[in-house]
């Protein structure tokens, strides 16, 4: 017994003798400095090995303030974030280039959901939730505390896999909603067939795809629906999570990844997507659908066209960010573009607590720092208008 | 016998398909780098899963040794023959077959929100050890039984007290069987993930050994959230956690074998 | 046996005395000793009623997170087959003194249903293979094969279940949706009864897939405790039914099964607790459709657990937290089922095994 208990004993130590070699290397390599370098008013952070290389410095740059944003100094923090699976991969882009910035602040991303997002920002259980949807009445009664600021603004596509089929069909909302409710079920319908004339569409089942998690992409796809066909609005209106008619052919599918994927292996799958996973879809032989806006045209999801549409909403935009830009009358603009928001409780435990919550919000949305494209481009957002940045920011003062 | 072979074939198809995704994107760098944008490592995630087993081992390892011993040496036995306190037993036993989701949901909404510690290593310590303490205490019972009664006849003979017959004699030679239980219940808790997503949360750094209000990472979440990620490079993450996930559980399960192989080797009654 | 003791005990103690001087240290060891004792009592005592309390506090704070979707819902809830989370976005309204949203009507009979079908093609699918390996693990097979074997059946029980779930959704069911399915659907007769049978074969994943995955999972269960009951059946009636010309088959069927048959059901029972409260690898392969029972067998569908997780995020947004509550209700009758089928499990186990009473081998 003692022999088996020396040989347990010997085998721990050499595994976690064997883990603490492997992460050792990990810790000890050549030392790793932060450079910064100012380029049309815009901060970029890169690291280097020992020194920094030719035009950029150690010295952290002081851009010109746009919308009299002034990010300010952090402190020494531990932030968490959690929400929305469409914002997560943007998280992960902006947790480190903060974090260079601000050496001191430990920032931890989370892709759970919006709900749970939402949900936490409101206990105190992280100090950042996001979402793409706003907050509800109900929620807003509930949680007064609770603001939403939006940080950058996203839009959505209509993908699906028709193998041949490389066009961008035209699609409208009212067909789009008799699909899911199962009243169109051939993609050769003859509704279909008529806004795409001299697009031969063949004779295959429409297997129509929708989030089975709540989603802020469901939220704003059954409002586009809800807008733009009053049969849905009264029957299953919109929201985060709703209760989709039950046709024969129809899947569930979990995050924005799901549905891509889902769709990939679905021959005949129409599916509701975030543009973040544009190179994906198209990278599995998919394509996507060009939407009829509001003012009757059909556009295709790009970044002009969506931030026509929401420089349209701009001036509407009230000072709690709460608004809907879906099917805009706006002409040249993407019917389905939205907010991301960023969910904070205002009171928060600790005066610094509040500071660094405050300064990550203000470098997110300071075009200078978080909102350029070198971030919001890796996922296609837009950045926010210039007098949005300044509601955004009036927002972020009230967190104490 | 026709059924082996749908016992075999289809446990070497698993481990067969996990591996074949996972190894031709394999870098050795995953072990030691954390989830960075959308690739990266599972350094975090591996460290994570490594403290838990610890957390939960010491936890549920405990309580279900004693609960074990309870069971078998040491309530009093009722007149009628049958083993004293059904009701206890019972009651752990249903334990054992309950939905993790419901368990980690509970963990979530009494110790994350209603505690305010947040999601972090404690509340995933808990919920994980309500879970695996039924099966620690059913095998250390049933090692205890094991053991022959000469044993503690023979102690009782000598004039030992009950607790140190039981530290010196019978726990000795039931230590095999209770051993292999505890590994077979650390598998179990190391490959669980509905618990953990609503008790642990997730983190891209280094588990910080505090106890609560620092979320901690683990395997078993990337193999969920990643698995059917369009990015390529989050999938493999994803297959790289799973073939960890594999490889852990095997050496857990191996190890369970070396054991009670090793040991058959000196005690008696061997089959 | 006195005589015995009496003779090879030079060292022995007095007989009157025999807790004091027999490990030494006297008076102050017998002291010890005797603490130690109660301190293992106690700590076992307090240690074996943890798992209860557990329960007890899991099942109570179930219950009151519940109690307001129960007020509401109602009876209704085991048999409506809408999930309907209303219109969260517009003003909640109260029922009975609960607030929820407008229009929210939950009806759990689908998730009921489904966890009751993939359980039972769980159990049909799990029961011959448990048996015919308890068989090969208790008869005699060469060490070389049964090592293995049972080597594999504990694989199979620790593999995480959503790893199980992964090769399940990526691998088993797009095989068995393009190989399998459609050679069942095309060839079983167009009867009314086996009309289940026929119809869309999907991509894999589904009712069937699942029940099937779910199956091989609780094989381990049922096999193990199978094999611990078959070796308590006495060699005699096995031989007398052998030297009676009974071939092996024959003697398993007629000897052994009946002999620990209500081991057997303990043991299915056991296995169906387990898969009814499965969640992860069923949430991955169900296909996640709320609202329907599936019309055939390969259709998507979804249980009460994986219903669970994949919807408590979006639960989160309803700020009545009326949608929380439901799926606590929700839970609340999984635990309940799970709890009533366990007990049943433990009980008939239980009584058909003999080895309780007294501790330790003879």
């Amino acid at each position: 017994m003692k022999n088996l208990l020396r040989s347990l004993t010997a085998l721990a130590l050499a595994t976690s003798g064997l883990l603490v070699a492997v992460a050792l290397p990990a810790s000890a390599s050549t030392k790793v400095v932060t450079c910064f370098k100012l380029e049309k008013n815009v901060v970029h952070t890169k690291k280097f090995h020992g020194v920094c290389a030719h035009g950029w410095s150690k010295k952290r740059p002081k851009p010109a303030p746009v919308a009299d944003v002034a990010v300010e100094n952090p402190g020494t923090a531990s932030l968490t974030e959690t929400g929305s699976t469409l914002l997560y991969p943007l998280w992960n882009i902006w947790a480190p280039a903060f974090q260079s910035e601000f050496p001191q602040v430990s920032l931890t991303t989370g892709g759970t959901g919006s709900g749970t997002g939402i949900a936490d920002a409101a206990s105190g259980t992280v100090n950042i939730g996001s979402s793409d949807a706003y907050l509800s009445s109900s929620q807003l009664t509930s949680t007064p505390n609770l603001l939403n600021i939006p940080v950058a603004i996203s839009y959505q596509m209509i993908e699906y896999n028709i193998p041949g089929l490389t066009a961008h069909l035209k699609l409208n909302g009212k067909i789009l909603s008799q699909i899911y409710q199962g009243q169109i079920t051939n993609w050769n319908d003859s509704a279909i067939a008529a806004i795409n004339p001299g697009v031969s569409l063949p004779n295959l089942k429409i297997v129509a795809l929708h989030r089975s998690d709540g989603s802020g992409d469901t939220f704003i796809f059954s409002q586009y629906l809800a807008d733009t066909d009053p049969t849905w609005s009264s029957k299953y209106s919109y929201g985060t999570t709703i209760s989709w008619p039950t046709i024969s052919n129809s899947l569930g599918e979990n995050g924005n990844g799901g549905m891509v994927s889902g769709c990939a292996a679905t021959s005949g799958c129409i599916a509701y997507v975030g543009i973040s996973y544009l190179t994906s879809v198209l990278g599995d032989g998919q394509t996507y659908a060009q939407l009829e806006n509001g003012v009757g045209q059909y556009e295709l999801p790009t970044a002009a066209t969506a931030s026509t549409e929401a420089a349209g909403f701009t001036a509407k935009t009230p000072a709690n960010g709460t608004i809907s830009m879906i099917d805009g009358k706006v002409s040249g603009g993407y019917p389905i573009v939205n907010y991301e928001y960023a969910i904070v409780n205002k009171v928060q435990s600790s005066a610094s607590l509040a500071k660094a919550v405050r300064s990550l919000l203000e470098w997110t949305i300071d075009p200078s720092y978080g909102g350029s494209s070198q971030y919001l481009g890796q996922v296609r957002f837009d950045p926010l208008p210039v007098k949005i940045v300044t509601q955004s920011y009036k927002q972020i003062k009230e967190i104490q | 016998m026709a059924a082996l072979i749908f016992v075999i074939g289809p446990s070497i198809w698993l481990i067969a398909d996990v591996v074949i995704r996972a190894l031709p994107h394999w870098q050795w760098s995953v072990l030691t780098t954390v989830p960075v944008g959308v690739g990266g490592g599972l350094e975090n995630a591996i460290l994570g899963t490594l403290v838990i087993m610890v957390g939960v081992l010491l936890i549920a390892g405990t309580v279900g040794i004693l609960t074990g011993i309870h069971f078998a040496e040491l309530q009093r036995l009722r007149r009628s023959g049958k083993a004293g306190g059904n009701f206890l037993r019972t009651a752990t036993e249903v334990l054992a077959g309950f939905p993790s989701i419901v368990l980690g949901y509970v963990g979530y909404i009494a110790l994350c929100v209603g505690l305010h510690w947040g999601f972090s290593l404690l509340p995933a310590l808990i919920v994980l050890s309500i879970m695996v303490t039924p099966y620690i205490a059913k095998s250390t019972e049933s090692a205890l039984r094991q053991v022959p009664t000469n044993y503690r006849e023979g102690a009782e003979a000598l004039g030992m007290a009950t607790g140190y017959a039981l530290r010196k004699v019978v726990i000795k030679s039931a230590l095999p069987g209770i051993v292999t239980g505890l590994l077979i219940a650390l598998a179990i808790a190391v490959g669980e993930t509905a618990p953990l997503l609503y008790t642990a949360g997730i983190t891209n750094n280094l588990p910080s050994l505090s106890l609560i209000h620092q979320p901690i990472a683990y395997l078993t979440y990337y193999v969920w959230t990643d698995y059917n990620q369009p990015i390529l490079a989050t999938r493999y993450l994803s297959y790289d956690a799973a073939l960890i996930l594999i490889a852990l559980v095997l050496v857990l399960l191996v190890s369970s074998r070396l054991l009670v192989n090793r040991t058959q080797r000196y005690s008696e009654g061997r089959r | 046996m006195s005589d015995e003791m009496a003779s090879t005990a030079i060292t022995l103690p007095s007989a009157s005395d025999p807790t004091r001087r027999a490990s030494g240290l006297g008076r102050v060891g017998s002291f010890l000793r005797g603490s130690e004792e109660n301190a293992w009592r106690w700590s076992a005592r307090v240690a074996s009623l943890i798992p209860l309390v557990g329960l007890a506090f899991v099942l109570t704070v179930l219950a009151i997170k519940a109690w307001p979707a129960i007020r509401v819902n109602g009876f209704g809830f085991l048999s409506r087959s809408t999930w309907n989370p209303g219109s969260t976005y517009a003003a909640p309204v109260k029922t009975s003194g609960v607030l929820h949203p407008v229009g929210s009507s939950y009806g759990a009979w689908p998730l009921i249903a489904g966890t009751l079908q993939t359980s039972v093609i769980a159990l049909i699918v799990a029961l011959p293979i448990s048996l015919g390996t308890a068989f090969a693990l208790t008869e005699h097979l060469p060490r070389w094969l049964s090592r293995p074997i049972s080597f594999f059946v504990e694989i199979l029980a620790g593999i995480p279940s959503v790893i199980i779930g992964l090769w399940g959704v990526l691998t088993l069911g797009p095989f068995l949706a393009k190989h399998v399915y459609p050679f069942i659907s095309n060839n079983i007769p167009n009867v009314p009864f086996l009309r289940y049978f026929k119809g869309n074969v999907g991509y894999g994943e589904g009712l069937l897939t699942s029940g099937l995955v779910l199956g091989l999972m609780i094989v381990p269960i049922i096999a193990s405790t199978a094999r611990d009951l078959f070796m308590q059946v006495p060699p005699l009636p096995k031989e007398g039914a052998e030297a009676l010309g009974m071939t092996e088959a024959e003697v398993a069927r007629r000897v052994t099964i009946p002999w620990v048959r209500s081991g057997l059901i303990g043991a299915t029972v056991l296995g169906l607790g387990r898969a009814l409260g499965e969640t992860i690898a069923v949430a991955m392969i169900s296909g996640s459709i709320l609202g329907a029972v599936s019309p055939n067998v390969y259709g998507t569908m979804t249980t009460i657990a994986a219903t669970i997780v994949s919807q408590l995020d979006s639960a989160a947004t309803d700020g009545t937290g009326f949608a929380i509550a439901t799926l606590a209700e929700a839970g609340l009758v999984l635990a309940v089922i799970s709890v009533v089928v366990n007990v049943i499990a433990r009980g008939i186990v239980n009584r058909t095994s003999k080895h309780l009473a007294p501790v330790g081998k003879s």
